[in-house]
């Protein structure tokens, strides 16, 4: 990893909905930093051919630092990581994360905060709700979810906020007007996404729609990285050719073969990653560059994004 | 990525276009800029305040503390008069909730700079040479490029502070 791992105890395991499963993490030397609202965690999972490492927001209250708690979807779809998490870790294990570092951080300017939160998106703002209420800050949580999968901490939360908090069981039929939501907030409002991409979206067209002002709008886009086409690398400075398998990610075929590259979110959004490409086509998956940079076609992302030829030469 | 030939360290001002999804417009100061833009839209989107020739007044500020009031979230504010006065105007209306996307100025009316006194605080206005005596505290500034968007102002720095008897030449500022 780029930055010095932490080595830490698995202390507690909960099931928080039927598929949604929290972790409660201690370190095994010393304490924990405290962290700021909407932080991260990188999980290291020993697996092999190699390890799992996924990006989880940290949901315990950011002034507490006792212990770290995460909540892990099963994605039955994904490369691995949640799977591993949910049948494989049990107290007691021991496992790697990095310090906490922060992509979706409230800003305290906003006259209001808008929570929007679909599922285990739900995680990022279990830190943000104890700092916004100590610092009397006007907010509301809207919270879609399905009632026989996701949903978790649903009573919890409503019998905590009260009428700041607004419940949307899709199974139940409950849906949230985004439109109308979006369309009533006072100037100064400043809306927070975290949860599947339709939803993020939807949100993103919804209030470019309204007139928004884009800076308000904050989400967090980490995209799990997703299998594609094998393809070969070739780094210009050693000459030496790298082969990526569909099921492993650029950064993690470059790791495999004991290249450095920096890196902090796995998932597409940090920028930390950002190589240079020499020659060959690029499939960008990435929430970072730009629409022009991607144009130019002379960076990728290897935590997410692939080749889109059978070929790419990197200035690595 | 390219590299603006315009020096980084002061603020760009880029044409004024209409934020088309904008449901209040709101015209701050005169200029035929803001006038055909102003013209362009339909009369009951728009808000017109008048003023700004003598920057941000104590009337100017009480009667624009008013209009932001009324504004609703998606609002566009553009402004026209000195650089000091439109980043004033900028200031106010992030104070009100907007954010810096929503708010643009024309190219400042006047060469005049706004200079922020880094020892003593104070503020001196429509500078035209440096260096500058400051009007508070009288130490003769060298008026940098560096712009403060929090002030609104040009940076000044002493420039004789090793020998206050040496007095540079002065030249014009551009
Ligand atoms: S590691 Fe964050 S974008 Fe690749």
């Amino acid at each position: 990893m780029s930055t010095d791992s932490i080595r830490v105890r698995v202390s507690g395991i909960e099931q928080v909905s039927p598929l949604i499963r929290e972790f409660t993490l201690e370190a095994i030397d010393g304490e924990f930093l405290a962290f700021s609202p909407g932080s991260h965690v990188v999980v290291e999972m020993p697996a092999e051919p190699r390890p799992h490492r996924n990006a989880y927001s940290l949901l315990s209250d950011p002034r507490d630092s006792g212990c770290y708690r995460i909540a892990v979807r099963l994605q039955e779809q994904s490369r691995g990581g949640s799977v591993y998490m949910h049948e494989s870790v049990k107290v007691g294990d021991e496992l790697s994360i990095t310090p906490p570092a922060n992509l979706f951080a409230p800003n305290w300017n906003a006259g209001k905060h808008l929570l929007l939160a679909g599922g285990v998106g739900i995680t990022p703002f279990m830190a943000y709700l104890p700092e916004l209420k100590r610092r009397g800050a006007d907010f509301e949580l809207h919270y879609l979810y399905r009632g026989s999968s996701t949903g978790a901490y649903r009573e919890q939360l409503k019998a905590e906020l009260g009428e700041q908090c607004f419940l949307y069981d899709s199974e139940a039929g409950q849906r949230c007007a985004l439109g109308e939501l979006l369309a009533d907030q006072p100037r100064g409002t400043h809306v927070y996404i975290c949860g599947p991409e339709e939803l993020i979206a939807g949100v993103r067209e919804v209030t470019e729609e309204l007139g928004w002002p884009a800076s308000h709008v904050h989400f967090e886009a980490f995209a799990a990285p997703q299998p594609g086409k094998p393809f070969e690398v070739e780094l210009s400075r050693s000459g030496r050719t790298v082969k990526v398998d569909g099921e492993t990610t650029l950064l993690e075929a470059l790791e495999d073969a004991e290249v450095d590259v920096p890196h902090l979110c796995r998932g597409g959004v940090c920028g930390q990653c950002v190589t240079r490409v020499l020659s060959g086509d690029i499939e960008h998956r990435d929430e970072f560059l730009s629409a022009a940079e991607r144009e130019q076609g002379d960076c990728i992302m290897p935590c997410v994004s692939r080749a889109s030829g059978k070929r790419l030469v990197i200035d690595l | 990525m390219q590299i603006d030939p315009r020096i980084k360290s002061r603020p760009l001002y880029d044409p004024v276009v209409i934020r088309p999804k904008a449901k209040k417009h709101l015209f701050i100061g005169a200029g035929a800029e803001l006038d055909a833009l102003y013209a362009s839209l339909p009369q009951e989107q728009c808000i017109r305040v008048a003023g700004g020739a003598d920057g941000l007044t104590e009337a100017l500020r009480a009667e624009l503390d008013k209009v932001f009031e009324t504004l609703p979230l998606a609002s566009a504010v553009y402004v026209c008069g000195s650089e000091g006065f439109m980043w004033d105007i900028r200031n106010l209306s992030l104070a009100a909730g907007l954010a810096d996307e929503q708010v643009q100025m024309c190219e400042p009316t006047t060469k005049e700079r706004r200079l922020f006194c880094t020892h003593c605080y104070e503020i001196t206005e429509g500078v035209t040479h440096s260096p500058q005596a400051c009007s508070a505290c009288g130490r003769l500034l060298l008026v940098r490029d560096h712009y403060s968007k929090l002030h609104g102002a040009y940076v000044g720095v002493q420039i004789n502070a090793e020998d206050p008897a040496d007095i540079p030449e002065t030249e014009e500022l551009v």
